[in-house]
């Protein structure tokens, strides 16, 4: 038409020219819109373990060892910490297994930790960092065991342990996607093997078990901690997804767990060594090594 | 006299420390826990302001916060002292330790600083502030790399660093020391400070006994080991660790005329001297390897020139040059006056198009994210949070302070990418919520029953009835409640005994004696648990009824109970001991004063408290004056001076939504719910889940 403006003519006519700058549209277009999307390097996530456990098991202090190679003083935390650290030389990376022992040309992975409070109020934020399906590579568990010698601290501990335990064996049965039913592996780290008081590795891993197995026994026979039960009609609590490995069962041993992919491994080692002795943490960077 | 100053991260990383006295590591967590996480207010009584200052054993704490950061800046004191320029050094200190680590503390992931950077910069602050004469010279902890002070020497602050190198410490065995008097511990006090008598108890947990700070040796002043050893703590380790003390400050002494005197466990002074017991040098002898040890490394130091750091004053005092500007210019003018004139200057007069402007970026920031939330940007959204929760039927006071702290929580922080500033303020509050219900420790009712009722070792030395008592104002349903919790236990197969507390109200014991007959049909059908009532009429006193009735359950012989039923085997005749009282206001003081004699006289292992979620503001008033009656025989609250165990909230079936009456009543105490009661049948009873809770409150 002769009224229409004639770019729009050019643009559609078959000249060379429209053609050229057709190209280098095309072309260009597609590179700017990658280049500004991805300007800032997407960082290669790390793989993440997480340290869980009672408050006062030595969490931040084996954090601030694997970060720093001296445990540092600590308190009580009010907030989960991260933390980059590198797998020593002394331990080896599954990565690296076939890797001969006189290579040298590579530096050791690094990892990230995640460490999180562990009182009765704040076990929120260690729970919420479970559900996610991030990197987590591993659960570290860190245990007392000085304190798993008395009543009060057994069962606080096993009670913390059975929770865990629980939310992995829920995401592994009710999650949907394949990715969600991937297997875990947590480590019972047992800490504070230095002090006298402390009990040997055999007999923390088998008080826990049966700990675990009368908190898991009490809480099927405890009231329905589901609250909306009464009020409203939203659906009954299933016993059977409530139970700790296998349903119906007396005991409970760490194996049973290995159905929902979750592998638990106990390893002792202590954070700080009496007086100037470091303290004995290899097991548990063997463990780190092999699930990287 | 300041015992010592930490400063930690929130997430418990000690980064720097300055330790006067050796301070148990409990005293730190202690106000971390009840403080930080539990916001304990009973100790301080005033439960309007936030307090300032926390006590524990003999200490006294006081802290100051740097929330941007994430860093706690605690200083510890003896409680019988009234140090007054505490607050100025800590403030002081937040400022001076910020701006020294500024780009460290910028970067994410912080676990370890230089400490050594700040000492010098403390040191003048303390002798800036500290005018008294009663100050004393640094003790280093034991965990950190370990200056060595010569003992007796007052070196100032400069000097302390070009002091010999210390010889490495021997390994010890981990053993607390008592704290020595702090009066022993100065040389030039002219104050009348009272000498408070040294701790020896021995804490409950051997764990964190054996965790707490070493002192370490050679650390300590003379006088102040002697004192230590003499008041005996009559372990032989702990002597043991005292010898070696003295053997490493003879060694770290070089030069001395006098010999040091060593003292072994019965008190009596050590004559022959080459029994060194530490090892940890390699070399021919301990001492003459230390001597040449420190020898060699005092001429190895680099020489100081002081004159870059610092000045002297007329009167010979050396004052470090640039802190001492910083210092001066601090203290003559606090940061929280500079903080206030930026806050008041508003933007005046402005046009059309900069109104629009700021209006168009602040909406697309507010629904884009990364916005930096100022106090005008919360305020509307705080408000309107505000009347929902009130709308929720949570308590005035409560629904105030939830928003204050979620305000405090939120201010200049950025929100995530793509939330709103409502979402991010729901989020917060949601998890202040979580937080205020979740408890310290959950209650599992049947183990403790069971751990009570079986246990023939342990702390307790023989079996007794589990004593569970019920309290609250009149008409909440604690009869009703105190039912369903016995079909509870009823239904778990523990033998019950029903106390007919209430000797007052007409036909409470005959209300009981029904719900006894009707449970004890149930428990017939099925669950093998059994059942009996335990009652002497109207009019007695219901402290001396339960007293009996506890005697009765532990397998008494005299009394005589009602309505047959469980007599069980040999020892317990009953496991559990449920105690009915009678309802009283809580503002009586005459009602209430009686609760504490009732708890004394029958001690029960369990007290809970029935409130009913219809209540109003007033459940505020009822939780605080029900929970502080229950004393033991000591004054001290039960529980670790809590008071009661648990709320048990009734009627939630009638409320709906509004459930605030939990948030209510927990905030007022820091007493958890453990149960709810959902509805007039004997199966209506629900622990509580938190999540749930939440969720309704915020919809």
């Amino acid at each position: 038409m002769a009224t229409s403006s004639p770019w729009l003519t050019w643009a559609f006519s078959p000249t060379i020219s429209a053609i050229l700058v057709t190209l280098v549209i095309s072309l260009l277009l597609p590179v700017l819109v990658h280049s500004y999307l991805y300007r800032k390097a997407t960082a290669q996530a790390l793989p993440a373990f997480l340290l869980i456990g009672p408050s006062g098991a030595g969490k931040t202090s084996l954090l601030t060892l694997f970060a720093n190679g001296t445990p540092s003083p600590t308190h009580t935390s009010q907030e989960t910490q991260t933390a980059t650290c590198q797998l020593p030389s002394s331990a080896l990376a599954s990565t690296d297994r076939y890797r001969s022992v006189n290579d040298h040309t590579h530096d050791q992975p690094q990892l990230l930790l995640i460490d999180t409070p562990g009182h009765g109020k704040l076990r929120h934020h260690a729970l919420a960092s479970l559900t996610p399906a991030t990197a987590l590579k591993g659960l570290i568990f860190v245990v007392d065991s000085a304190a798993v010698s008395s009543a009060a601290g057994l069962t606080e501990t096993a009670e913390y342990l059975h929770d865990v335990l629980l939310v992995l064996q829920k995401k592994h049965t009710q999650s949907r996607t394949s990715k969600g039913s991937q297997g875990i592996a947590v480590l019972v780290a047992v800490n504070k093997q230095d002090l006298f008081t402390s009990l040997p590795v055999g007999l923390v891993r088998q008080r826990l078990e049966e700990e675990v197995a009368r908190v898991r026994l009490t809480r099927s026979k405890g009231l329905l901690v589901d609250s909306g039960v009464g009020l409203t009609d939203d659906g009954e609590a299933d016993d059977e997804s409530n139970w700790l490995g296998q349903y119906g069962s007396k005991e409970f041993k760490f194996g049973h767990m290995e159905e929902y992919g979750v592998e638990i491994e106990v390893v002792g080692g202590n954070v700080k060594g009496e007086g100037e002795e470091k303290g004995r943490v290899d097991g548990w960077w063997g463990w780190i090594g092999e699930n990287l | 006299m300041l015992d010592g100053v930490e400063i930690l991260t929130t997430s418990g990383i000690v980064l720097w420390r300055r330790h006067y006295a050796p301070i148990p590591r409990s005293v730190v967590n202690s106000l971390v826990a009840d403080v930080f996480i539990e916001d304990r207010r009973l100790q301080t009584g005033d439960t309007q302001q936030p307090p300032t200052s926390y006590r524990k054993d003999k200490y006294t704490l006081k802290w100051t916060r740097a929330k941007d950061v994430g860093l706690v800046f605690v200083a510890v004191y003896q409680s019988l002292l009234h140090l007054s320029w505490v607050d100025t050094l800590l403030t002081a200190v937040k400022t001076l330790f910020l701006k020294e680590y500024a780009p460290e503390l910028a970067k994410p992931h912080l676990t370890k600083l230089d400490p050594a950077r700040f000492d010098p910069t403390f040191d003048a602050l303390v002798r800036k502030l500290d005018t008294g004469s009663t100050r004393r010279p640094s003790v280093p902890d034991s965990e950190g790399p370990g200056e060595l002070t010569p003992p007796s020497s007052s070196a100032s602050a400069t000097e302390e660093a070009v002091d010999e190198p210390p010889p490495p410490p021997p390994p010890q065995p981990l053993f607390r020391k008592p704290t020595a008097p702090a009066s022993q511990r100065d040389d030039t006090s002219t104050d009348a400070t009272p000498v408070p008598t040294p701790d020896t108890s021995r804490p409950s947990t051997p764990a964190s006994h054996l965790l707490t700070a070493k002192s370490g040796p050679g650390k300590a002043s003379r006088r102040a080991r002697k004192a230590q050893q003499s008041f005996g703590n009559s372990s032989a380790p702990a002597s043991s660790g005292d010898e070696s003390a003295t053997g490493r400050a003879q060694a770290g002494k070089t030069g001395t005329a006098k010999a040091k005197r060593r003292w072994d466990a019965d008190g009596f002074a050590v004559e022959g001297e080459e029994e060194v017991l530490d090892y940890s040098t390699a070399g021919a002898t301990p001492s003459q390897a230390d001597n040449a040890a420190g020898q060699r490394e005092a001429a190895d130091v680099p020489a100081v020139d002081s004159a870059q750091m610092g000045t002297r004053t007329p009167k010979g005092h050396f004052i470090l040059k640039d802190l001492d500007d910083d210092i001066s210019a601090l203290l003559a003018n606090p940061p929280h006056q500079q903080n206030h004139p930026p806050t008041q200057t508003t933007p005046s007069d402005p046009t059309l198009l900069t109104t629009a402007t700021t209006k168009l970026t602040s909406l697309f920031q507010n629904i884009l994210g990364n916005k930096s939330l100022t106090a005008t940007d919360l305020r509307l959204p705080l408000a309107q949070m505000r009347t929902h929760l009130l709308a929720k039927n949570v308590a005035r006071e409560a629904a105030d302070r939830l928003c204050a702290a979620v305000e405090e929580d939120l201010l200049n922080r950025k929100t995530a990418s793509f939330t709103t500033v409502d979402a991010t303020l729901r989020q917060a509050m949601s998890s202040a919520l979580t937080k205020i219900l979740t408890p310290s420790s959950s209650l599992d009712l049947l183990r403790d029953v069971t751990a009570t009722t079986t246990t023939t070792t342990g702390a307790g030395a023989r079996p007794r009835p589990y004593v569970i008592s019920i309290v609250g104002v009149n008409g909440v349903g604690k009869s009703t409640n105190l039912s369903k919790l016995a079909y509870f236990l009823l239904q778990n197969g523990f033998r019950v005994l029903v106390v007919a507390g209430d000797t007052f109200r007409a036909g409470a014991v005959e209300q009981l004696r029904v719900h006894v007959g009707n449970l004890s049909a149930l428990a017939r059908r099925g669950g093998g648990g059994s059942i009996s009532l335990f009652e002497r009429g109207y009019g007695k006193d219901a402290a001396a009824v339960a007293r009996e009735a506890v005697g009765f359950a532990a397998g008494g012989t005299t009394t005589t109970a009602n309505a047959g039923g469980g007599a069980g085997g040999v020892g317990l005749l009953f496991d559990v001991v449920l105690i009915d009282t009678a309802g009283r206001r809580h503002n009586d003081a005459r009602l209430m004063g009686s609760l504490a004699k009732f708890s004394q006289w029958a001690h029960p292992d369990k007290v809970f408290m029935v409130g009913e979620a219809l209540v109003g503001t007033d459940s505020v008033a009822q939780a605080r004056n029900f929970a502080k009656e229950f004393v033991d025989g000591t004054g001290r609250l039960r529980n670790n001076g809590i008071g009661m165990d648990g709320f048990i909230i009734s009627k939630c079936d009638t409320v709906g939504d509004m459930v605030g009456t939990l948030v209510s009543m927990v905030h007022a105490t820091g007493i958890p719910v453990v149960f709810l009661g959902v509805g007039q049948h004997y199966g209506d009873l629900r622990g509580l889940n938190v999540g749930w809770a939440v969720e309704r409150l915020m919809r």
